[in-house]
């Protein structure tokens, strides 16, 4: 049999072109040579009313094509004067507000689109946005959670006390716990804004064909599907006069999940009405300005616990800024208020937050989405539990597990994706035995002596946490094997550089029997698989892997089915290797995979040599139908994968830091990562998206933050003001340790493992820099002078 | 965000109060200002071309003063648009008396810069307003000087600016006596200085 691909260090095939520089991303597509393009004022306020636009002085401007406010909207299509689509609904969401392709009369964030050009080329278009004028009257901003929360000014008007929704939920009666309880502590922690910045801003690229009534477009997105069927609605088209595709992605880290983006609607608008094609690519500062950020939280704990460091009953209340909108629903609280509990029995749990309204840039998830919070939440709790009670850390975690024998474990709450919260596996002990030995926690205090003795400063920090991977509702694949024997297989969710065209080719090749180079992946195309959700909470191995191989096995039932009848053989008795279909133990008995296609497309026109064996005069019972009544030309397959619930991935890691005396400078001496995402398709893979996620994470606990001013302006709107991680700061080498814990849920066995490297992360480095420091951090991220000025604290008042 | 500063004028409160609400002074001094016109008692219509590099633009802009108290404080409100982004600023401009020669005039700007340079350019927006600040005050010293030449009010000249009454950056040429009035001052300093500034007006 043809060597098992899955498990194995399959090299990434998609990276012959990547490292060639011949990605095909949407500003690489050529759309013709009238292409027209597209540039978008935006709001220099945070808060205020649109009381006139003057765009005299730009329709008679030479070169320009098309301009468009709010008030031009109705009459291009009538449902582009409605907002933006809610796109996840939820009965607790009582006050959602989204935005609309162009300002209607306010603008709520700074960077929200007003007016939109057409031009022939960015440069006359961007000259064009300049000379439109705009009339506003000024409102006080709302900024941050202390002003939302405040609610000395509103957000919008109809919306009382900024509050989007108010949500709870909880497992037993967790005041009553605390309150029994012989320990009890309170926590107050915050998180700050950050956002994904791919390399690749958002792009659209559109070209409507009036020959044939239809449009095609080309957007760097997470769902085609979704956009599809948004742009079908929004220009009044019928689905299937609507083709998305998605070329190479340079990135999305959650924020391209959203969907429609002004610009997806307003770029098929003007290529449809001006009969040309029409490209927007979004640049730096507008990305920071008008797509979306995460992050921003503020943390209330109280918790309840006996002598040994065993939660009794944890009472969380949290505070989530979600921005100017709520396109995306309350999906990014709903994961903190729920993953906060990780891999541990927290007694009696309850759990409330408030959704607030910002004049800042709308919250949609990035990397993570809200688990990083929940983790970090949860995390210092027990850190806090062990220095109470002065016991090891460990230890203190160790004792508030989840056993391995106590699975599926339903830790009684509803999760994002309206279903129970029930783990379907896991081995939290032993991830834990795993993490010790590979960071060295028992030898750390010698260690931390050691330095100690020669006037340096280390800490040490772990942080463990259970990601929910692999929701649905579903994903779909198609597999068709072509008359050369290669195996062309689709699914419709999209790609971002996770390897999807090597690890979707392992599941497949590996059903078929047939070489890695002989399967060609196509995702994100809705001319190829029309039916799909999107690549996001980590779910395109479970979905789409599950979907190939379920689709890749009806192939092999087919082609087993024809070669039985072909080599004149029992079903049983065949195997596929290298693309030959062959009677066990009777090498000389085979057909190939190709011959197995032509035979399966009964042909009355022969096109080569190998067809003529299809034709009515060679094949065929003549006493019955060609194509059986419950057959289908052709070899294929095609397969839907729909779990019950999402399957539950989790991981530990530890690091250790060495904090600078004099300037507070934080430096990464160790990373350590054990990791559990069941099966692993392929090791190096699920290796490179643990060191990006950590990578990420580093970004995310010591540098990145937004920086917004009073006014709402966001000062460091580029790359010279946000730092992100060089290769410089992120640990030169990182220790994985994997554990494969299978998922019941699929049948591979897979979990999910795109968002797993970057949870942790705040937790993680906040209890090493503790550790270090000798006080408690509980804001993050933290820079070297904000751990200089909580020196200095600290030393005025010693805790 | 607030941005505050002091420079030093070579002559007596009346003369800096004056020169500083002079039109025909600020319109030759403020770097990048090009025309001010009186749009009636108390305001003014102006245009300023500032930035570098790839961020650059002229600014539409009004100022309005308030609170007059001659010699020694106005408070100041400016708006300014151009395509980089927005200004709006609220200006508290201060004269005092060092000696009869000499004049401390004190700013304390409470600004709010929206649109790509808000994004971009605010960080140095304090340290490089200051530097700006000095450019400026040192080329009324020199006005004050008679070193500089300041702008005649095109049309007919009058005491007082009247609304349409327009001024332009002049062309070297002698200059007679101050045309006295209310006007700008330190805030459309800022405003040139908060455009101008940012991105460092280089000659």
């Amino acid at each position: 049999m043809t060597t098992k691909l899955f498990g194995t260090r399959v090299q990434r095939v998609e990276d012959q072109r990547f490292l060639r520089g011949q990605g095909r991303y949407v500003d690489d597509i050529d759309a013709g040579p009238h292409t027209l393009h597209a540039a978008v004022l935006r709001s220099p306020h945070a808060h205020a009313k649109v009381l006139e636009v003057h765009v005299d002085d730009v329709l008679d401007l030479e070169g320009v094509h098309a301009v468009w406010t709010y008030e031009d909207l109705a009459d291009l299509s009538a449902p582009m004067a409605d907002p933006l689509p809610l796109l996840i609904p939820h009965p607790t969401l009582t006050h959602a507000r989204t935005q609309y392709a162009l300002a209607n009369g306010e603008v709520n964030y700074v960077g929200e689109a007003i007016a939109f050009v057409v031009a022939d080329d960015r440069y006359v278009a961007e000259d064009a946005v300049g000379r439109i004028r705009v009339d506003y009257e000024v409102l006080p901003p709302v900024v941050g959670i202390e002003a939302a929360r405040s609610a000395t000014a509103l957000v919008h008007e109809d919306v009382p006390g900024n509050v989007g929704a108010r949500m709870e939920q909880s497992n037993g009666d967790a005041p009553a716990a605390i309150a029994g309880a012989p320990h009890v502590l309170t926590l107050d922690l915050t998180v700050e804004r950050s956002a994904c910045q791919p390399m690749e801003g958002r792009g659209t690229v559109a070209r409507w064909d009036r020959d044939i009534d239809r449009l095609t477009v080309w957007s760097s997105t997470q769902t085609s599907t979704g956009v599809r069927a948004a742009i079908a609605v929004k220009l009044g088209l019928d689905l299937g006069q609507v083709d998305v595709v998605t070329p190479d992605v340079g990135g999305g880290f959650g924020v391209k999940i959203n969907h429609p983006w002004p610009e997806e609607l307003l770029v098929p608008l003007a290529a449809r009405l001006l009969g040309r094609p029409v490209k927007f690519v979004e640049d730096r500062r507008e990305h920071f300005i008008s797509s979306a950020h995460e992050r921003g939280q503020v943390h209330h704990v109280e918790v309840g616990f006996d002598d040994d460091g065993r939660l009794l009953g944890l009472d969380v209340e949290f505070w989530h800024d979600h921005g100017a909108y709520t396109p995306y629903g309350l999906i990014v609280p709903i994961i903190t208020s729920t993953q906060l509990l990780g891999p541990y029995k927290p007694g009696a749990y309850r759990v409330r937050f408030e959704s607030l309204f910002t004049n800042t840039v709308m919250v949609t998830p990035y990397r993570g989405a809200g688990r990083p919070q929940g983790c970090f939440v949860m995390e210092r709790t027990m850190d806090a539990i062990a220095a109470y009670l002065g016991k090891d850390r460990a230890d203190v975690r160790a004792l508030n597990f989840i056993q391995p024998d106590e699975f599926p474990y339903d830790q009684g709450l509803i999760f994002q994706d309206g279903r129970a919260l029930e783990y379907d596996s896991g081995d939290y002990p032993a991830s834990l035995e795993k993490l010790k030995a590979l960071v060295g926690w028992e030898e750390f205090p010698a260690f931390k002596a050691e330095m100690a003795a020669q006037g340096r400063q280390v800490g040490i920090g772990l942080a463990c946490y259970v990601e929910g991977t692999g929701v649905g509702p579903y994903e779909g694949a198609h597999v068709h094997i072509e008359t050369t024997g290669k195996v062309k297989v689709a699914t419709g969710l999209t790609t971002q550089g996770q390897g999807h065209a090597t690890v979707f080719a392992q599941i497949a090749a590996d059903v078929l029997g047939v070489p890695l180079a002989d399967v060609q992946v196509v995702t994100g195309d809705t001319r190829r698989m029309p039916y799909a959700v999107g690549t996001f909470a980590s779910r395109a191995a479970v979905m789409s892997g599950s979907a190939i191989h379920l689709a890749a096995t009806r192939a092999r039932e087919k082609v087993l089915r024809i070669a039985a009848d072909a080599l004149e053989a029992s079903e049983d008795d065949l195997e596929i290797t290298d693309g030959v279909v062959s009677v066990k133990g009777a090498p000389a008995s085979s057909i190939a995979l190709g011959t197995i296609a032509v035979l399966s497309n009964p042909l009355r026109y022969a096109f080569d040599e190998q067809s003529k064996m299809a034709t009515q005069f060679s094949v065929g019972d003549p006493g019955k139908p060609p194509v059986a009544e419950d057959d289908e030309p052709g070899l294929e397959g095609k397969d839907f994968y729909s779990p019950e619930r999402a399957t539950f991935a989790s991981g530990m890691h530890a690091v250790i830091v060495e904090t600078d005396p004099l300037t507070a400078e934080i430096k990464i001496l160790k990373y350590a990562v054990v990791h559990d995402c069941g099966h692993l398709i392929n090791p190096m893979i699920v290796e490179g998206q643990i060191h990006g996620g950590v990578a990420q994470g580093v970004g995310g606990a010591l540098y990145e933050r937004m920086a917004y001013d009073e006014s709402g302006q966001l000062l460091n709107a580029s790359f010279m003001d946000f730092l992100m991680p060089y290769v410089t700061e992120v640990p030169t080498s990182i220790d994985i340790d994997h554990l494969e814990t299978p998922s019941p849920l699929n049948p591979l066995g897979i979990k999910g493992a795109g968002e797993a490297g970057v949870i942790p992360s705040a937790a993680v480095f906040a209890a090493a820099i503790s550790d270090a420091e000798g006080f408690s951090i509980t804001s993050m991220p933290i820079s070297p002078s904000e751990l200089f000025a909580l020196r200095r604290l600290h030393q005025e008042e010693p805790s | 965000m607030r941005i505050a500063g002091e420079n030093t004028l070579h002559a007596p409160v009346s003369r800096a109060w004056d020169a500083l609400l002079d039109p025909a002074v600020l319109v030759a001094t403020i770097p990048g200002c090009e025309r001010l016109v009186a749009t009636g008692a108390n305001s003014y219509d102006m245009t300023v071309t500032a930035g570098v590099a790839a961020i650059k633009g002229t600014y539409a802009g009004t100022c309005v003063l308030s609170d007059l108290s001659e010699p020694s404080s106005l408070v100041m409100k400016l708006d300014g648009t151009g395509a980089p982004g927005t200004i709006g600023a609220t200006v508290n401009v201060g004269f005092s008396s060092i000696d009869d020669a000499t004049t401390l005039v004190t700013w304390d700007a409470d600004a709010v810069v929206g649109g790509m340079i808000g994004g971009v350019g605010q960080r140095m927006l304090t340290s490089v307003s200051k530097r700006m600040a000095g450019e400026f005050f040192g080329n009324v010293d020199k006005a004050l000087s008679g070193a500089l030449p300041a702008a005649a009010p095109t049309g007919t000249p009058a005491e007082t600016p009247v609304a349409g009454q327009v001024f332009t950056a002049p062309a070297i040429s002698p200059r007679s006596d101050f045309v006295k009035g209310i006007a700008v001052g330190a805030g459309l300093v800022l405003l040139g200085v908060v455009a101008g500034s940012l991105f460092g007006r280089r000659r």
